[in-house]
């Protein structure tokens, strides 16, 4: 009971070791990309997606495309052989999480996983827990932000998060579920 | 071999399934390829699946190491020669229980580290967004025709097949086969290795090989060549014979399905001088005459005809009425408002007696004469003639005669006369040049055939039709022939009993792994593509032919695509860019204008029928004795079907037979036998039955409603093939079967034989019990607001007192609930497999059916009253009904099944411990429990095909219909994001969407002006046991039966 | 001495033909003889037993094994009889061990002489039995490495808990009660024998064990007078659990709306039928017990009878809960109640349960009207024991007959129960066998102090007697 809610049985703030050193810091902080730009199918899907092999390239294939880094995603273009990730957020089988409701709503990608612009390997920020789902679903109104903004990961509500949240679930018509069927189906 | 002829993980480069969005509320993009290793990672993810992961959903997350491919690269090196279900990973017992995944430490993983892999594209197609579903049509069908299918695939694997609203014969729904289709797909038993002589080929030699035998009868211009293919409509089909037989003359095409019937094309022959194939119009037909005829059930038509008979059982607006003259009830024979139950001999004699009644009143004289034709020969109960012909004059030119399959060309023709005599022809029925490659294709149509092998004038045999060793009249001694055709050539789906007794076993690719061209039966032409790449290198039949046309290395894509781009222009409309207009034939599934229309100035040749009869009354069956008469089964056709566990547990519409085929007998008839009865009326005495030099032993089942002295029995069964689950299932009556009278004769011998056979029914009970649970009813009683019928139905929705207030869920944005017409429904049973393959039902075997663990969530009822002998009879589909209070609710100690704020009665998985009270306290008893562990132990290869959508359940976990929710919340998040409301009728369940009928009707109680909420307001409506007060969220409409006042009983 | 022994004899209780306590017995005696059998090396009777009933207890593990492993598929349960072995062996362990606790607590209340020397025993049946009882909830779950804790209210990280309008809930609080209480009432009047076990023993080993399980028992006045409130105390709130219990698991069907389940009548007939089955079961084992534990002259004729009055007496309570179960049926109008017990029942494919349950719950113990019958050890065992086999047909009657045919026709079943469910069944029965024989071996069978009490008692009346006659 107590060991289910510690941090380490739950996965939580461990770096996860990835198959070629991807920092997510430089992508997005120095160069400034979008979420968005590689996590693509993030607001019409299920899944955020991890980007193909393809998508690294449109911009590797000119920058950096000597560099020894970046050998394993050459190589995969060329052998049609996937990157093989190791997964660091995951809901068990029986839950359907679907990313597209949570981003089109204003639900940051911060607000779950965490400052990404800051970590050099990804680790899980949340429990995941439903008790912890159920928190944000009975009242959403303190993790709500201009659609707009999801993507940014400094951004802060103007005075009273509750409040703006409120503001924010009237105008994007928010209506938190709790519904078993809404996650489990 | 070379591995990469089979083994599932190789890349094709060749044959990529190319596939094209559809119309139907496909997402968008351009034809791209689905690149294979997509689903060469899906196998791995299902292979590592079979261990703790039990990721079905998201198979590119759950990728665990690559070990998973060589495994199911080593399998797929095991799984020949035959005898593939005998791998160790997939046991007899697994077979039992396909489709499935199981979670049983699920409840744990929330909280536990994931050491998981997630695995993206290389190359993601532009049309595919992980996660989202796509829609591809096709088309699919047994009798040469093809029903438009829509096909939703994930990830390039296909995961259901619905019907395709644009197609004339599908209008959006589909058969119970369609919906198995997947069950074929992906089937581990399937013939995997092209073979000589068991001896391993590649697909180049066996070009090579096949390039050499067409030299050689290319000298003799094919005199030794004969090609045995299905009945097809297919342009390509048609194309590639003319082509054959420029190239070899002497050659020869035989069409054969052993299900085909050759009366009706001889019977119109006679009438009309010609071949000619009849289409039928109900919704212009008040009064409907079956005469044997199975048109609800069977048949190219059967989908469409039942949504147009549907259309008219509404008491409302006029209503059809439908006589049936049958020997053994079917789908047909249960919607009748009249039956008449007559042997299948004597149906003949009923057609001329109908027709010397309509001779004997004014304006009818033809007829007389006709009748005369039949000397005499007559059957069926006057008081019943006299009645329907009168009705038959009252609404002459609405109404409609249907001679059945099995009937003879007398028969045929003197319905062909009586539909002229009665200004039918071009209403309701209309006659139009055949479609089909060969006009006749049945039994019969095989005995020339045979001569010549028996004479060894054939030398190469081409088989593309389904199994001709097994499903060949018994005694063409067709296997034995085939062993001594030097190059039998058979396109085998499975390695069946035609397969071993061929020289060359071709692996076919699956229909959902082809490209090819289709028929409607109006002609509409629809393109048949591929959703996925073939799984283990099977080619199609074009592929074949093309052999002999030196194209054998062309992909069928290229024989297509060549063929149509020369044909564009005969195409009505379809001017430009070639490259456009395919994409939308392809995306559309129906290119339209091709549709061919019915003959004009035909003229019914009276004299001819008149003289044409005798003969063939004469040549038919005859004589006394018991009569045996065969159908082909209502679940496997003709065998086809038999290793598709969804269709073997399918309860067959009428008896509720699983896992088994019966001599059906009637009560009578049982009687005199002294068949004996035991348990829980499941339990039949086993009977001899030997006709001219053969026997077989088969378990009896007494049917209400069957004529005396004659036993039905299935086709299909008994099969001895290489196919796990077909084989050892029931017994097969193709061997009593001769090619003189392949449906039925008289003279049979019939006995008891010692023991008994307990079968696997999913209902032993026959009547309602005074309960009324299925409210059937007269129009006239209907119509009288005073009758018993109408006070029970009030009674069966007023509102009842209750010491709570009703939660209101009138605030609610939905409030989901259905409506079930039981004046629609037919008991078809296709919803059933819908909904099996929607939610990932498992399959549990005979032996769990016996015991009473069926899984499927939806279940028909069916209940007999009035006498046994000739009962009436009312079918009721029942899932859960989403009580508002429901019963199964409040003893849950666990909250595993629980209210949502919109209605829904909701079943958790993952919480359930599996008390098994809610079902104890569930009055409809619709939940399903998982006894055994009846999902865990299915093969990688099927999970391949499971819906992503909905959690597989464990051991010891409760189950229940939940209204397709996976559907409603897919459609709720869409709709939300682009910021609106669902709205009536885009949002459908399983069972909804593969109805023909329309029977059910599911969406927004709070719509006022859904379709649902006006069904539910009808007057028709009632709740099924609502005096319980469980206020059930699914109502019932009550079945109008449209009496004739003549016939009417008491 | 010799006044006191003559008193003993001469002067009997006329409202008492037959002696609580028999011959003439002092503390040592009484010692000695109740004593006895634990000090004596078991004879060949008691192996015999201790082996079948290992070989029982072996088929439980069995059974139990496959469950878990293949799943309650291996029952012969189904839909719709989801129910079957399972819930009807609980319900009958649970309504045997109801004897003990009433005889201990409230004959204790109501100072019922002659409970003393049969008390023991009756609690210790109550106790196994109810161990029994605790297995098949468990058990008979899909999944019960969750049922085992989702059914306990603990705040969960899924922020769920139990629903606790269900009455497997109420069942879980229940029956553990019931467990706990059991158990210490029973230890708590073993600690003074066990501790003069401990001064009584010769081994060194025996000793031991014996002197931890006394608790440091060293009989003095303060001892005594704690451990009387104490008893007391105990008895005070096992009483209310001996109605409770039964009418709990009672509202598992009673709450329901099945056909057969949905009755009114069911807590008090469910408590009747369990003094009913509880008492059955005491004689059942006392019979055979007394004869070769020699216990005779402790557990007398008068406490047999006595036990059979009860049975007579509970056994009609149960007849009129049949009777009113049947009118309601008819009363109500309820076509479904009707059929249930005027079809299903009487004339269904499990007919015979219900016949062979009408006989033996309904018919035999009005055999106890005649006091031969009472008094007949023979008789009293035959009847005793078809009054178990009664009772357990009864839940068969309730459970599953009532579930094989309800509302709809279209889904009635059959039901056969397995191997695997006479396996478990009768693995209980061994696991209980197992329990009591070592009961029987390794503590006194009867509350040695209690009755030494009670001879005191005896003697002082007897005294005042004797005066009386002088006088």
């Amino acid at each position: 009971m107590l060991w289910a809610r510690t941090p380490y049985a739950r996965a939580m703030e461990t770096p996860v070791e990835q198959p070629l050193e991807f920092d997510h810091r430089h992508h997005t902080r120095d160069e400034g990309i979008d979420c968005r730009y590689c996590h693509n199918t993030v607001d019409k899907a299920p899944f955020a997606s991890i980007p193909p092999t393809q998508l690294c390239l449109n911009c590797h294939s000119q920058v950096w495309n000597k560099s020894p880094l970046l050998e394993p995603v050459r190589k995969s273009f060329i052998d049609n052989k996937p990157l093989v990730w190791n997964r660091v957020y995951k809901v068990p089988e029986f839950v359907y999480f679907n990313h597209s409701i949570h981003v089109g709503k204003g639900v940051g990608c911060v607000t779950c996983h965490g400052r990404v612009d800051q970590m050099a390997a990804v680790e899980k920020q949340t429990p995941l827990t439903m008790g912890w789902c159920l928190e944000c679903h009975r009242n959403p109104e303190k993790n709500l932000r201009p659609v707009s903004e999801v993507t940014n990961m400094t951004w802060h509500a103007e005075g009273d998060a509750e409040e703006s949240g409120r503001v924010l679930a009237e105008k994007n018509d928010v209506h938190t579920r709790t519904s078993c069927t809404t996650c489990h189906r | 071999m070379s591995s990469h002829d089979q083994d599932p993980l190789q890349d094709h480069p060749e044959d990529h399934a190319r596939s094209t969005p559809s119309g139907n509320g496909a997402s968008s993009g351009s034809p791209r390829r689905i690149s294979l290793p997509i689903v060469d990672e899906a196998l791995a993810a299902t292979e590592a699946a079979s261990g703790a992961v039990r990721e079905q959903r998201k198979y590119w997350r759950s990728i665990a190491e690559k070990e998973g491919s060589p495994k199911l690269a080593a399998a797929a090196q095991r799984e020949f020669p035959p005898g593939a279900s005998e791998l160790p990973e997939v046991s007899r017992r697994s077979f039992m229980k396909l489709f499935g995944g199981g979670a049983a430490a699920a409840g744990l993983a929330a909280c536990h580290p994931s050491d998981e892999q997630a695995i993206p594209f290389v190359r993601r197609p532009e049309e595919v967004t992980p996660g989202n579903a796509l829609h591809f049509a096709t088309a699919y069908g047994v009798e040469g025709y093809g029903l438009g299918l829509v096909v939703e695939s994930h990830e390039g694997r296909p995961t259901k097949i619905e019907g395709n609203p644009d197609h004339h014969d599908s209008l959006g729904a589909t058969g119970r086969y369609e919906q198995a289709l997947l069950q074929g797909l992906y089937d581990n038993d399937r013939a995997k290795q092209l073979k000589h002589k068991d001896e391993p080929l590649s697909w180049h030699t066996f070009l090579s090989q096949m390039a050499t035998l067409s030299g050689r009868h290319a000298a003799d211009g094919g005199a030794k060549l004969r090609f045995l293919t299905e009945p097809t409509a297919s342009p390509l089909q048609l194309e590639l014979r003319k082509r054959i037989l420029e190239k070899f003359p002497k050659a020869k095409f035989t069409s054969y399905s052993s299900i085909a019937g050759d009366g009706a094309a001889d019977g119109l022959r006679l009438a009309y001088g010609k071949y000619v194939e009849a289409r039928h119009e109900l919704t212009r037909a008040s009064v409907i005459v079956s005469l044997d005829a199975d048109f609800l059930g069977e048949g190219p038509e059967s989908v469409r005809a039942m949504r147009q008979f549907a259309g008219g059982r509404l008491p409302g607006a006029p209503m059809n009425r439908l006589y049936v003259v049958e020997p053994a009830l079917t789908v047909t024979g249960m919607s009748a408002d009249h039956r008449l139950r007559l042997r299948a001999g004597d149906v003949a004699g009923f057609a001329l007696a109908l027709a010397a009644e309509l001779g004997r009143r004014p304006g009818f004289a033809q007829l007389a004469g006709i009748a005369s034709g039949g000397h005499g020969v007559t059957a069926g109960d006057p008081k019943w003639i006299s009645a329907v012909a009168s009705d038959l004059i009252k609404h002459r030119g609405q109404s409609l005669l249907i001679a059945g399959r099995r009937q003879s060309a007398a028969v045929h023709a003197v319905v062909a006369a009586l539909n002229a005599a009665l200004d039918n022809v071009g209403t309701t029925v209309t006659y139009a040049t055949p479609l089909l490659a060969d006009p006749l294709s049945g039994p019969k149509a095989l005995a020339p055939l045979a001569e010549e092998i028996a004479a060894g004038q054939v030398d190469t045999l081409v088989i593309t039709a389904y199994n001709p060793a097994y499903t060949a009249p018994a005694d063409l001694k067709f296997d034995k022939l085939l062993a001594r055709v030097p190059n039998a050539i058979y396109w085998a789906a499975y390695e069946d009993e035609t397969a071993a007794v061929s020289s060359y076993v071709v692996p076919a690719a699956h229909a959902l792994e082809s490209w090819g061209d289709a028929r409607a039966t109006d002609g509409t032409i629809s393109l048949v593509q591929p959703l996925i790449a073939p799984l283990w290198g099977g080619h199609t039949d074009i592929e074949i032919l093309g052999a002999f046309l030196g194209e054998g290395d062309l992909s069928a894509y290229e024989v297509l695509r060549r063929s149509w781009a020369a044909k564009q222009a005969s195409v009505p409309g379809a001017t430009g860019e070639f490259d456009q207009v395919w994409e939308k034939w392809v995306g559309d599934g129906v290119i339209v204008g091709t549709e061919t229309s019915p003959e004009a100035a035909l003229t019914l040749d009276a004299a001819a029928i008149q003289q044409g009869l005798g003969a063939l009354l004469a040549a038919g069956p005859k004589g006394a004795g018991v009569e045996i008469a065969f159908v082909p089964d209502y679940k496997v056709v003709d065998g086809r079907f038999a290793n598709s566990a969804w269709l073997q547990e399918l309860p067959d519409p009428v008896h509720k037979i699983t896992w088994d085929n019966a001599a059906l007998i009637s009560p009578a008839m049982a009687k005199s036998l002294g068949v004996e009865v035991e348990r829980d009326n499941d339990k039949f005495s086993v009977l001899v039955i030997e006709y001219k030099d053969r026997r077989v032993h088969a378990p009896a089942l007494i049917a209400p409603g069957h004529a005396d002295d004659s036993i039905t029995l299935a086709l299909g069964y008994g099969r001895t093939g290489a196919e796990s689950v077909a084989s050892g299932v029931g017994f097969n009556a193709g061997v009593l079967r001769g090619s003189d009278a392949p449906w039925f004769d008289r003279g049979a011998q019939v006995s008891l034989a010692t023991g008994m056979h307990l079968f696997g029914l999913t209902q032993n009970h026959w009547s309602m019990e005074n309960r009324e649970p299925a409210i059937a009813t007269s129009l006239a009683d209907f119509q009288n607001p005073r009758s018993e019928a109408r006070e029970l139905l009030e009674e069966r929705r007023a509102a009842l007192p209750t010491i709570h207030e009703p939660h209101d869920y009138s605030k609610e944005q939905y409030k989901w609930g259905m409506a079930i017409d039981l004046g629609k429904c037919t008991g078809c049973s296709a919803c059933i497999v819908a909904c099996q393959s929607e939610n990932n039902i498992p399959t549990v075997g005979r032996d769990q059916v016996v015991r009473g663990r069926e899984m499927q969530w939806l279940r028909v009822d069916r209940y007999y009253s009035g006498e046994l002998e000739d009962p009436e009879v009312i079918v009721q589909p029942l899932a859960c009904v989403h009580c508002e209070t429901a019963p199964c609710e409040y003893v849950c100690p666990v909250n595993a099944t629980v209210h949502s704020d919109e209605g829904l009665n909701e079943m958790v998985y993952n919480r359930c411990v599996g008390t098994r009270y809610c079902s104890n306290n569930c009055p409809y008893k619709v939940r399903r429990f998982n006894f055994l562990d009846f999902t865990s132990e299915t093969p990688a290869v099927r999970r391949l095909g499971m819906n992503p959508e909905v959690t597989v359940r464990s051991r010891g976990v409760m189950e229940k219909c939940t209204y397709c929710v996976q559907r409603i919340e897919r459609k709720r998040i869409d709709t939300r994001v682009a910021g609106r409301l669902i709205e009536d009728g885009e949002l459908k369940t399983a069972c909804q969407q593969s109805c023909p009928a329309g029977a059910i009707e599911f969406g927004n109680l709070n719509d006022l002006k859904s379709r649902v909420t006006k069904a539910q307001a009808d007057e028709r409506r009632y709740d099924l046991l609502h005096e319980l007060g469980t206020r059930p969220r699914t109502a019932y409409l009550a079945r109008v039966r449209n009496l004739n006042p003549e016939l009417a009983k008491g | 001495m010799a006044s006191t022994a003559t008193s003993a004899s001469t002067t009997r209780d006329p409202l008492e033909p037959i002696p609580l306590i028999q011959g003439v017995q002092t503390d040592e005696s009484l010692n000695t003889s109740l004593l006895d059998h634990v000090w004596r090396s078991p004879g060949k009777g008691w192996w015999t037993l201790f082996g079948l009933a290992l070989a029982g207890l072996g088929l439980l593990v069995i059974g139990v094994t496959v469950t878990l492993w293949k799943g309650i598929g291996m029952w012969g349960n189904n839909i719709p009889v989801g129910w079957a072995f399972g819930i009807i062996n609980f319900v009958w362990w649970i309504g045997i061990g109801h004897a003990g606790t009433l005889i201990s607590a409230i004959l204790l209340l109501l100072q019922q002489k002659w409970r003393t020397s049969i008390n023991r025993f009756a609690e210790a049946m109550t106790l196994f039995a109810v161990i029994c009882a605790l297995l098949f909830p468990l058990i008979h779950t899909g999944r019960p490495w969750f049922a085992a804790y989702w059914l306990m209210p603990y705040p969960s990280v899924q922020g769920i808990w139990p629903q606790f309008k269900s009455p497997l809930v109420w069942d879980v609080f229940a029956v553990s009660t019931y467990f706990t209480i059991s158990l210490l009432f029973w230890f708590l009047g073993l600690i003074p024998d066990l501790a003069s076990l401990r001064d009584s023993s010769k081994k060194p080993l025996q000793k031991t064990i014996y002197g931890m399980l006394a608790l440091g028992w060293r009989g003095s006045g303060r001892h005594w007078a704690e451990y009387k409130w104490a008893y007391l105390l105990l008895a005070g709130l096992s009483t209310p659990l001996v109605l409770s219990v039964h009418t709990i698991v009672s509202f598992d069907f009673a709450v329901s709306i099945l056909p057969g389940w949905h009755t009114t009548v069911f807590p008090p007939y469910f408590v009747a039928g369990a003094v009913f089955s509880g008492f059955a079961m005491v004689v059942t084992w006392m019979v055979p017990a007394r004869q070769f534990l020699g216990l005779k002259h402790v557990v007398t004729m008068k406490h047999l009878e006595n036990m059979n009055k009860v049975i007579l007496a509970t056994g009609l309570m149960v007849s009129y809960g049949y009777a009113m179960e049947h009118f309601i049926a008819w009363y109500s109008g309820s076509q479904y109640e009707f059929d249930e017990f005027f079809q299903v029942r009487m004339r269904g494919p499990m007919a015979p349960v219900y016949w062979l349950m009408m006989f033996c719950n309904v018919v035999v113990p009005n055999i106890f009207w005649f006091k031969k019958a009472r008094t007949n050890l023979l008789i009293m065992w035959v009847a005793a024991l078809l009054v178990n086999v009664g009772m357990w047909c009864e839940r068969f009657n309730i459970i599953a007959t009532s579930l094989h045919r309800d509302f709809l026709p279209s889904k009635w079943e059959l039901y056969a129960p397995t191997w695997v469910d006479w396996s478990i069944y009768i693995g209980t029965i061994g696991l209980f066998s197992t329990l009591f024989l070592l009961f029987l071996k390794f503590v006194p069978a009867v509350a040695v102090t209690e009755v030494k009490e009670l001879r005191h008692e005896l003697a002082h009346q007897a005294h005042g007697h004797a005066e009386e006659a002088h006088g």
